[in-house]
């Protein structure tokens, strides 16, 4: 019989977190031949921040993508706040996307807009009925919540890296959602840039009280910003547990990713 | 497991079929999306502005001078006959009819499809489309549904402004080589022309802008990964549409002459 949790779990501290908000249980996706997810089950509880670690192309982004509903998933489970995601309406899935913030790894900000316009597409689904002071305020709050408040009428073609990822954070937390999901959000950086990113990926989790997944193969940001992490090879979840349970691990294949720290 | 069946089609012709297919289905969704609200409106209004209003200068430049040369290169031919009597006559039915919606069809087809076809391939790679989709909005009734109701309406418009500079072209050519009032060139002109001729050329532009929007789009839109895949896809999609507009048109002309319209 199938085990809902990783083949290594490393005494999960589970119990001082919420409710679960996202199930995943056994859940399998190919591409043709290339079976990508395999066989993977996860829990994120209220307030938890749980990274997934993995090599290039096993699988991190599709696991996130099929929890936004981006990409259907072949067989298993995957509930978001108790909704089976292959089985709700588009409608009910776009008010669940409300509440989920995705932070994609190339930022994905709209080339046409100023930065205001991308931070207000968002409201135009999911904030009908504000005023346009209302939107001005919350427009302007965001953005200083990222350091970013003068960058507000400027083109996204004319941000550096770092401020890309910033305003994509923005314009995630831009619906106060209560889940957050990132995908890679270091990647590309140089090491300082990559740090003052992941302290505003917590400082914000603290600010908007949100639970997170975080894509990643950023050892430090890992560190930084997991009170859990789950290690994804070939397609399932191979280890589970803190940094410092996973860091002690003598399995090889655990130990390859913390051997650069 | 189960063996691949094999297909007795050689690949070409089978992508070729699986890609007819798939834009067959593009455009069913197309009209299903363009039924239910919410209706965009605003993006429609501003792709309007960008496809329609942006490409008058180059319309009409490329319009003046095919009226011009298209009078130029056809007077001698008439005066030998005698009939240069018939000059705007000649060239007012061929620019109506067949040289202005075609014309600028194919500049449009050139400078817009191109835009689209690149723009969205763009937007798909760099997961704009995806960030779309996530935030709640429905990314083929924003984007593909109000581009291709844009090239649509906004087509037809072109040509007939295209129609008028190509003929104002037209009576300077003449005005150059003879002594012709502007009144009596136009006379000619649309004493020469009857509903037969402007309609079918105005109804076909409706198609000939949907054909542009929609191939446009569905190159973008399934575009492969990697700034190749955008190149590719703005490609193939002035290459498909420009084809599309030659085998509308053969078919416009079929279906205007078995209305007994020619």
């Amino acid at each position: 019989m199938k085990e809902d949790v990783a083949y290594h779990v490393m005494a999960p501290e589970q119990k001082k977190y919420g409710d679960p908000i996202i199930e995943i249980s056994h859940l399998v996706k190919s591409f043709g031949d290339n079976h990508v997810l395999r066989d993977y089950s996860l829990t994120i509880r209220k307030g938890e921040n749980v990274v997934v670690l993995g090599k290039s192309g096993c699988g991190k982004s599709v696991l996130i993508k099929c929890i936004v509903g981006l990409i259907p998933y072949d067989k298993g489970s995957l509930k978001v706040f108790g909704n089976e995601i292959s089985e709700i309406q588009q409608q009910e899935l776009d008010e669940l996307r409300a509440k989920i913030g995705f932070v994609f790894q190339s930022s994905a900000l709209y080339d046409s807009m100023t930065v205001r316009e991308n931070l207000e597409f968002a409201l135009r689904r999911h904030g009908k009925g504000k005023s346009r002071t209302e939107v001005n305020a919350l427009v302007e709050e965001t953005l200083d919540n990222v350091g970013l408040l003068h960058a507000v009428e400027v083109m996204p073609a004319e941000l550096s890296g770092g401020m890309r990822k910033r305003i994509g954070l923005a314009r995630s937390l831009i619906l106060k959602p209560e889940i957050m999901l990132y995908d890679e959000p270091t990647t590309g950086l140089d090491p300082i840039t990559a740090k003052e990113i992941s302290n505003l990926m917590l400082k914000m989790q603290l600010k908007y009280n949100t639970s997170s997944i975080i894509i990643s193969h950023d050892m430090h940001c890992a560190q930084l910003t997991a009170n859990r992490l789950s290690v994804m090879i070939d397609g399932i979840n191979y280890a589970e547990g803190t940094f410092d349970e996973l860091r002690k691990m003598n399995d090889p294949k655990v130990h390859a990713f913390f051997e650069i720290l | 497991m189960a063996e691949e069946k094999k297909s007795i089609l050689p690949k070409g012709l089978r992508d070729f079929y699986i890609e007819a297919g798939e834009t067959t289905q593009f455009a069913g969704r197309f009209f299903r999306e363009i039924l239910f609200p919410p209706y965009e409106f605003r993006e429609v209004i501003r792709q309007s502005y960008e496809i329609g209003y942006k490409s008058l200068p180059l319309v009409g430049i490329t319009a003046f001078i095919i009226g011009l040369v298209l009078t130029l290169q056809s007077r001698p031919t008439l005066v030998s006959f005698g009939a240069e009597a018939w000059l705007p006559a000649m060239v007012g039915v061929s620019i109506i009819r067949e040289i202005g919606p075609v014309i600028t069809a194919l500049i449009c087809a050139g400078k817009i499809g191109s835009s689209i076809g690149a723009e969205l391939g763009s937007m798909k790679v760099t997961e704009q489309i995806d960030a779309m989709e996530v935030s709640g909005t429905n990314p083929f009734k924003y984007i593909v549904v109000s581009r291709i109701v844009s090239t649509t309406l906004m087509i037809p418009v072109l040509v007939v402004i295209g129609d008028a500079i190509s003929l104002y072209g037209a009576f300077l050519a003449v005005k150059v080589k003879g002594a012709v009032s502007f009144t009596l060139f136009f006379h000619q002109v649309f004493e020469a022309l009857n509903f037969g001729d402007a309609l079918p050329s105005v109804i076909k532009s409706f198609f000939f802008g949907f054909a542009i929007g929609l191939i446009g789009c569905y190159k973008g839109y399934h575009s492969k990964k990697g700034t190749e895949g955008v190149g590719r896809s703005a490609n193939s999609a002035v290459v498909v549409s420009s084809l599309l507009i030659f085998i509308i048109d053969l078919m416009a002309v079929q279906i205007t002459e078995f209305f007994g319209l020619i």
